[in-house]
């Protein structure tokens, strides 16, 4: 390598890469935090766990998730079609559709996983975009975007959200993320908007101000990079809230039709006849404790996570 | 007090436009979806048979939207709200008589959330880092995750008539499960028999609801009060000799409640969308049963209120909490 080939290009860094760039360092501080928390680290451990199912469950499940592994075509279900407890050969029993259902619970972490994770990704950017702005500007604008936060906070999403897939009739997957993400951002915006409020009053953003900094300058140089723990946060939280609403849509009865969540899972369970004398309680019991902990598992890390990045949370 | 006067109209104003605000939402929700409104309104029964057409008039769907707008508002102000398809009754009249069944439930399970939560929450922000604080946080947090009716339909398969756990122990106790109160008694009436049925029938879904809510209060008061603790002027107590009791009586609790009153109305939508959850596991008739209900049927006119009425219910819930909150906090009479 000869030095004449040595070019310094100066390196072109647009505000956001700066931004986030910023961002990330705070992230690493907050890593050792995490480390050192023994909670955090066990909601870690757990969120692993199931992320490996997820990703692995091809590997991992015998069948596939809406497999027919006995012949139901020529039985009434619950009369002449007794259900088919667990056995060395399906775990947790055969479904009334004839499925195993300890394949489908594993295939099931994928749309728990999938689900929770985008929608909480959609619902953190706007709540964040809302938050950061309203927070910002103040005024009628922040005036007018809390307003508007009140009625998405105060409209009963569940109900609408059913009547909203009655009527279209299906729901595919990126329909069901945008549904929850959609319906999900209000209280993202307003803690971003609270956080915002304080950050604002710091000395550093007075500073900038009096440079002669653009408003959008200084909201993404300081005051995104301080709130962003802030909202990492927050999105692990949101990631729990939006799986739970998943389990609830699928168990009323919205859900993607040609696979399997936990949710769904349940609520064939219920329909199958899991719970009565005689049924296969399993079939109910599994798919509801892994989302249990599947839930457990981001509320430890995320509450965890909000604590070491809450300095008055800390003990003195 | 003129201050507060002030603000609290402030609040009330700002009610007011949410409210308007729902309205519109669901009117444009509803409506902006595709096809023929009158007609993917109407179940596809031949019972139902003129309805198209009626509610075409009904609702003016035939008429420009602007004018479609101003035909529901008035419907919607003057509680116009037209007769359900399934039942045949005024929808206003059906969803009150609901309505009051969702509050029984909420209202119950509330009050002892809130005092079981707050009991909880701090004895577990006084001895922080002990037992008792990791067990209770622990399974607050676990409570918190669960699905409520998964829960509710654990509860109802233990402690059902005829339950698997029943199947096997005699002594077992078996609740009523089904309904608000024993069909056999016939039409409700306030005596003793429809009350205790009532009661009886309560248990399950009110447990139900008060586990799957209580870390929500639990794990935010314990917060809320480490948060006071850390204060100076806690310390400051504390050097002046005064005990565990009076501090947290006079410097703690007076400091840490007001978040807690938000919070909790916060929690509302939450609790109501867990309500929805019990009383489609015990059919329980209240306002999500009804839902549910409405929906299999495509029931529109009840619809197209049910999330007018639950919007407004925690609206007016934040307002009544907004005020408690001005009484309850020093600081904003003076500031």
């Amino acid at each position: 390598m000869g030095a004449t080939e040595v070019v310094v290009r100066p390196r072109v860094v647009s505000p956001f890469q700066a931004s986030l760039r910023v961002a990330l360092r705070r992230m690493q501080v907050v890593w050792v935090g995490i480390r050192h928390s023994r909670t955090a680290m066990v909601g870690l451990a757990i969120l692993v766990l199931f992320i490996g199912m997820a990703v692995f469950a091809p590997w991992l499940a015998p069948y596939g998730p809406i497999d027919r592994v006995a012949d139901t075509s020529n039985c009434v279900p619950n009369i002449s079609c007794p259900l088919s407890p667990p056995s060395a050969q399906h775990p947790l029993g055969i479904s009334e559709e004839g499925s195993d259902i300890y394949s489908q619970v594993i295939w099931g972490s994928q749309i728990s996983l999938i689900v929770g994770i985008f929608s909480a990704m959609v619902a953190s950017v706007l709540g964040t975009a809302v938050g950061l702005v309203s927070g910002y500007m103040g005024g009628w604008v922040d005036e007018v975007m809390m307003r508007f936060n009140d009625v998405v906070l105060s409209v009963p999403w569940l109900v609408l959200m059913i009547i909203v897939a009655a009527r279209i009739g299906t729901i595919d997957l990126l329909g069901l993320i945008l549904v929850i993400g959609l319906t999900g951002w209000s209280i993202t915006a307003r803690v971003i908007r609270a956080q915002v409020l304080s950050v604002k009053e710091r000395l550093f953003v007075e500073r900038a101000r009096m440079i002669g900094s653009s408003r959008s300058h200084i909201l993404l140089r300081h005051i995104f990079p301080n709130a962003f723990p802030l909202i990492f946060a927050n999105t692990i939280l949101t990631v729990a809230v939006s799986i739970l609403s998943e389990a609830v849509l699928a168990f009323l009865g919205l859900s993607i039709y040609n696979t399997v969540s936990w949710g769904k899972v349940i609520n064939q369970a219920i329909g199958g006849g899991a719970l009565v004398i005689g049924g296969n309680v399993w079939w109910v019991i599994v798919p509801g404790l892994c989302l249990v902990f599947l839930v457990f598992g981001f509320y430890l890390f995320g509450f965890a996570l909000d604590e070491i990045l809450n300095p008055r949370l800390r003990r003195r | 007090m003129a201050r507060i006067l002030k603000v609290m109209v402030r609040k009330v104003i700002n009610a007011a436009i949410t409210i308007f605000g729902i309205i519109c939402l669901n009117y444009a929700l509803l409506r902006l979806m595709p096809g023929d409104p009158a007609l993917s309104l109407t179940p596809r029964d031949p019972k139902y048979q003129g309805l198209a057409e009626y509610n075409r008039e009904l609702f003016g769907f035939d008429k420009p939207p602007w004018e479609q707008f101003v035909i529901y508002l008035q419907r919607t102000v003057t509680l116009d709200w037209g007769i359900s398809y399934r039942l045949g009754l005024p929808v206003f009249d059906v969803l009150m008589r609901d309505l009051g069944w969702t509050l029984v439930l909420v209202g119950t399970s509330t009050v002892i959330t809130i005092v079981i939560g707050m009991l909880v929450g701090s004895i577990a922000a006084q001895k922080r880092g002990k037992p008792f604080d990791l067990v209770s946080t622990a399974t607050g947090i676990f409570l918190y995750g669960m699905p409520i009716f998964w829960l509710g339909f654990l509860l109802l398969a233990t402690f059902e008539k005829g339950s698997i756990v029943g199947h096997y122990f005699t002594w077992w106790p078996a609740l009523p499960s089904q309904g608000y109160y024993d069909d056999m008694l016939g039409q409700w009436a306030w005596d003793g028999a429809h009350l205790t049925s009532a009661a009886q029938h309560l248990i399950l879904p009110a447990l139900t609801l008060t586990l799957g809510t209580l870390a929500g209060i639990s794990l935010v008061m314990r917060s809320s009060l480490i948060d006071v603790m850390t204060e100076d002027f806690v310390t400051t107590a504390k050097a002046k000799g005064l005990s565990d009791r009076q501090i947290l009586r006079r410097h703690i609790l007076p400091n840490g409640l007001p978040p807690m009153v938000a919070l909790i109305a916060l929690d509302l939508a939450f609790v109501i969308g867990g309500a929805y959850q019990v009383e489609v596991v015990f059919n329980y008739y209240g306002i999500g049963w009804e839902t549910i209900q409405a929906i299999d049927n495509l029931d529109f006119p009840l619809l197209q209120f049910i999330i007018v009425v639950g919007g407004v219910a925690i609206v007016l819930a934040n307002l009544v909490s907004d005020f408690i909150l001005l009484l309850l906090d020093p600081r904003i009479k003076v500031s």
